[in-house]
């Protein structure tokens, strides 16, 4: 019996001989393997549920371990480090820096505020942050995508402006335009009403703010969808525009949604700590990693731990999406060069 | 009355001097010699809330007008508490007081020009005065003594009776309903500055300032970014009339610009890129500018009190217990970490250096079970709060600390921070939702106790707009004591000891929760003569005296 085939790390050996048998495998399947055997992007989505997880655990670490919340201030407290009492912070201001200490892991801030815990939170309001709005994200841009590109004519024509409109406005400047109209005052719109201080007021501005960077590609997407025969089948059968858009174009569309959605999470992400850190984003004393960076600001010379340790973890994240979301694109189109752009 | 004559004959005698200097060159206090002209550039954390004399009301406001815009009395220049000694401005001489202290008599200086080139007329400070009620402005309550000023604010006449202005002989008559105390510092306020009468009467003036009579005039104003100082070719007019304790300036032009990061600005006065900052550095800098910069680095006094204001008027701050227990929790040791050492601890309401200044301490602690104890005792109706303050950094960490403190009180909080320069007009507007607490801070306007008690504390103060009276606090026994102690004069026996029984009668009220008095800062680039900078105890920075290196 000839020994079986090589294959690709990672895949089961091909049947051969009598013993062949063509098994069927699904689109999904064979993206899962083309996955796994890219090894960095794997390493990557991996570290990025670690964060996840990390960030998950926040309440544990701060009421077993740290034994303080995110906002509460120690401003005149000492700790014992060494046998020796020191001050959160020192009397004229100066913070307390990383050590081996259960409480202040990672050093407290102007506020004695423990870093490590309001990492932790702030990381929770990030990513949540950063998913919420790549989901309406999401959502928006796909109901643009596909009315604009299926129905084409006047409709297409007014969608396609109007995300024009919006994109001649660089990101970051409409985002705070959004954000400093909307902190005072919230969003009222019917009966729909979200407090100024709300996480939802940069979840929508965020939100927003990226649709047409995914709702263009998407649409060019469904142009060319909408050609094949598939479609033309479908139109064939007495099918009505929604029903083909979402049981014979969405599904088709699936893969490069999910490659957007993953690359924007770290877009999002980004863009909140800037919105944040310029005071558009997240209110204080709320952590999020932008509002920490913002607090750190004024202690670069002597607690430079501030602002870096939220740098590192924003670094981090957003380079294990990035290196995810490409293995992802990789895997469910390899001839796909969808990118976000902006 | 005793006191008033002593600040004429010092007057005079500084008026002497400053003329001696003037005459040499010189102008400012200091003999360090310099180069004239040029120009250089400042920075500070928050815009204005106005650049027009009539309407600001901030720190940063008027140690930028102080040199634009001169009233009939002015202080005077130099450093320290001299700079609280009222001298003639516009006026040739300091007024003459009638025996029962309620007619003031001034004259106006003859030839004196606005920058425009407009001659300044005795009318013009009767109509700047009633600018001041049709704008609502906070410096208004400073003049209701005066004979007429309630019947025009509510517009039943067309004029302030009390004032009468002779143009053609520049005499002007200020009657007042009752003697005041501090009505010849309050001449010296910059809301008294007079204007021409083609200033808009009801209309802000901060895009366009009305041309000025100090040594300086404002060329451009691109609010809430920068404004500029160019020298007042008229000044001239003001020094021929024999205005000798206003000094001239020595720069040719002045841009102050606002810069939301004291790091940067700090740094770029280092590297000499910037030239003067309003704020003090960072805290985080502060060790490092100390040591390395004394030769243009140094600590300043100022008289001023930081204070979280409570609403009286509404639930949960109308029960004293509640404002007692605030005072309770509050650490002033916790908040002189957030300034970085500056901060001088207190928990009462004038500052050290302030006449009637007589320390004690009501609310020892922190102690939170006792504030604990005081909020179960007044079971509030409602303990759902608005924590207000603006986004100045070192502002942001002290709101992020009241708030925990209210939170760990059992409080619900949500902490409000909007803008430094519309902070002060938006808790001042009375429509203003959910004014409930939050962060203040009070920089003596004049050398009185009064200061500290009349805008702030007393009932007849609080103003639909422009409010300072921020805690609403209207305790009628307090608001007549306030009003008979500005019948006295400082100088009369006891009256110090009753400014300071009433400090204390206010914080067993709990009005505020006071909690430090702040120190500030001189730091200037290489290029500019540091030994001539000047620092008022009223208007912090003096911009006349900044000179460049010879």
């Amino acid at each position: 019996m000839p020994p079986a085939e090589a294959t690709p790390a990672g895949e089961p050996p091909l049947p051969v001989g009598d013993q062949a048998e063509v098994v069927g495998r699904s689109p999904w399947y064979l993206a899962y393997l083309r996955l796994r055997r890219n090894k960095i992007a794997v390493a990557f989505g991996v570290l990025f549920v670690l964060i996840v997880l990390f960030c998950l655990a926040a309440p544990l670490w701060a009421d077993h371990v740290a034994h303080t919340g995110p906002n509460q201030n120690h401003l005149t407290e000492q700790i014992t480090i060494g046998g020796k009492k020191t001050f959160v912070v020192a009397p004229n201001g100066i913070p307390i820096g990383p050590g081996l200490h259960s409480k202040f892991l990672l050093g407290a801030d102007d506020n004695g505020r423990d870093v490590m815990v309001r990492l932790m939170y702030g990381g929770r309001t990030s990513i949540y942050i950063g998913v919420m709005a790549a989901l309406i994200t999401t959502l928006l841009a796909v109901a643009v995508g596909l009315v604009s590109g299926y129905y084409g004519g006047f409709t297409d024509a007014a969608l396609s402006r109007t995300m024009d409109l919006i994109w001649a406005f660089p990101v970051l400047l409409l985002g705070i335009a959004l954000g400093t109209a909307l902190s005072v005052g919230g969003l009222q719109i019917g009966p729909l009403s979200v407090p100024a201080d709300s996480l939802w007021i940069p979840i929508l501005i965020i939100g927003f703010v990226y649709v047409p960077y995914m709702a263009r590609p998407i649409r060019g997407e469904v142009l060319s969808l909408r050609e094949k025969e598939f479609v033309e089948a479908a139109v064939a059968q007495g099918k009505g525009p929604i029903r083909i858009m979402f049981t014979e174009l969405l599904p088709n569309l699936i893969s490069t949604i999910i490659v957007f959605f993953t690359l924007n999470i770290a877009n999002n992400m980004l863009l909140e700590a800037a919105l944040s850190f310029l005071g558009a984003g997240v209110k204080p004393p709320n952590a999020s990693w932008g509002t920490m960076i913002a607090d750190g600001e004024d202690r670069l010379v002597t607690a430079p731990h501030l602002t870096i340790v939220p740098g590192v973890m924003i670094v981090l994240t957003v380079l294990a999406l990035n290196v995810f979301g490409d293995g992802l694109r990789d895997a469910l189109n390899p001839r796909a060069k969808i990118r976000m752009e902006h | 009355m005793r006191k008033l004559r002593k600040v004429a004959v010092l007057s005079l005698a500084s008026a002497v001097a400053a003329m001696v200097l003037v005459a040499c060159g010189g102008g400012s206090s200091s003999s360090s010699s310099g180069t004239e002209g040029g120009e250089i550039n400042g920075t500070l954390t928050s815009f204005p809330d106005y650049l027009d004399p009539q309407l600001s009301y901030t720190l940063e406001g008027w140690e930028g007008l102080w040199n634009v815009y001169v009233p009939l009395l002015t202080y005077q220049h130099g450093n320290g508490e001299e700079t609280t000694k009222v001298v003639p401005g516009l006026a040739q001489s300091l007024p003459d007081i009638s025996p029962d202290g309620k007619t003031y008599t001034l004259t106006l200086r003859k030839g004196v020009k606005y920058s425009d080139g407009t001659p300044v007329k005795a009318s013009d400070f009767p109509y700047a005065i009633q600018r001041l009620f049709k704008l609502d402005s906070g410096g208004a309550p400073f003049f209701e003594n005066i004979v007429g000023a309630e019947d025009y604010a509510n517009s039943k006449a067309d004029s302030i009776s009390g004032i009468k202005a002779d143009d053609a002989t520049g005499k002007i008559t200020i009657q007042l309903l009752k003697p005041s105390g501090t009505f010849e510092n309050e001449l010296g306020l910059m809301f008294a500055a007079p204007v021409p009468r083609s200033t808009p009467l009801d209309k802000d003036q901060t895009n366009t300032p009305p041309p000025s009579t100090g040594p300086y005039m404002i060329t451009n104003v691109d609010a809430p970014n920068s404004y500029t100082l160019e020298r007042n070719p008229q000044f001239k007019t003001l020094q021929a009339a024999g205005a000798s304790d206003v000094p001239d300036g020595h720069v040719d032009k002045i841009t102050v610009t606002q810069n939301k990061n004291q790091s940067a600005q700090a740094t770029a006065i280092e590297q000499n890129q910037n030239d003067f900052m309003v704020d003090p550095p960072p805290a985080d800098l502060l060790p490092q500018i100390e040591s390395q910069y004394s030769d243009r680095f140094r600590f300043q006094d100022s008289i001023n009190t930081y204070y979280f204001w409570m609403n009286m008027t509404k639930p949960p701050f109308n029960d004293v217990r509640v404002r007692q227990a605030v005072n309770y929790a509050i650490d002033p040791a916790a908040l002189n970490r957030v300034f970085g050492g500056r901060l001088h601890p207190t928990q009462q309401i004038l500052p050290p250096g302030m006449p009637g200044y007589q320390e004690y301490k009501l609310y020892p602690g922190p102690d939170l079970n006792k504030a604990k104890a005081l909020l179960a005792q007044a079971h509030p109706s409602d303990m759902d709060i608005t924590v207000w303050t603006d986004d100045e950094p070192d502002r942001k960490r002290i709101g992020a600390y009241y708030q925990d403190v209210l939170n760990q009180l059992g409080f619900h909080t949500t902490l409000k921070i909007i803008g430094g320069d519309v902070y002060f007009t938006t808790i001042g507007n009375l429509k203003t939702p959910d004014l409930d607490t939050g962060f203040a801070d009070w920089f003596q306007d004049y050398p009185h106790p009064n200061d500290f008690f009349e805008p702030l504390l007393s009932g007849n103060s609080i103003h639909p707009t422009n409010n300072n009276n921020y805690s609403q606090t209207n305790i009628p026994e307090l608001n007549k004591e306030i009003a008979d102690l500005d019948t006295k004069q400082l100088s009369d026996p006891g009256v110090e000891d009753q400014y300071a029984a009433l400090d204390k009668k206010y914080m067993e009220q709990a009005a505020w929760a006071p909690y430090g008095n702040e120190k500030f800062t001189t730091f200037t680039s290489d290029r500019i003569n540091f030994d001539n900078v000047d620092f008022s105890l009223l208007f912090n920075l003096d911009y006349s005296s900044f000179q460049l290196k010879g």
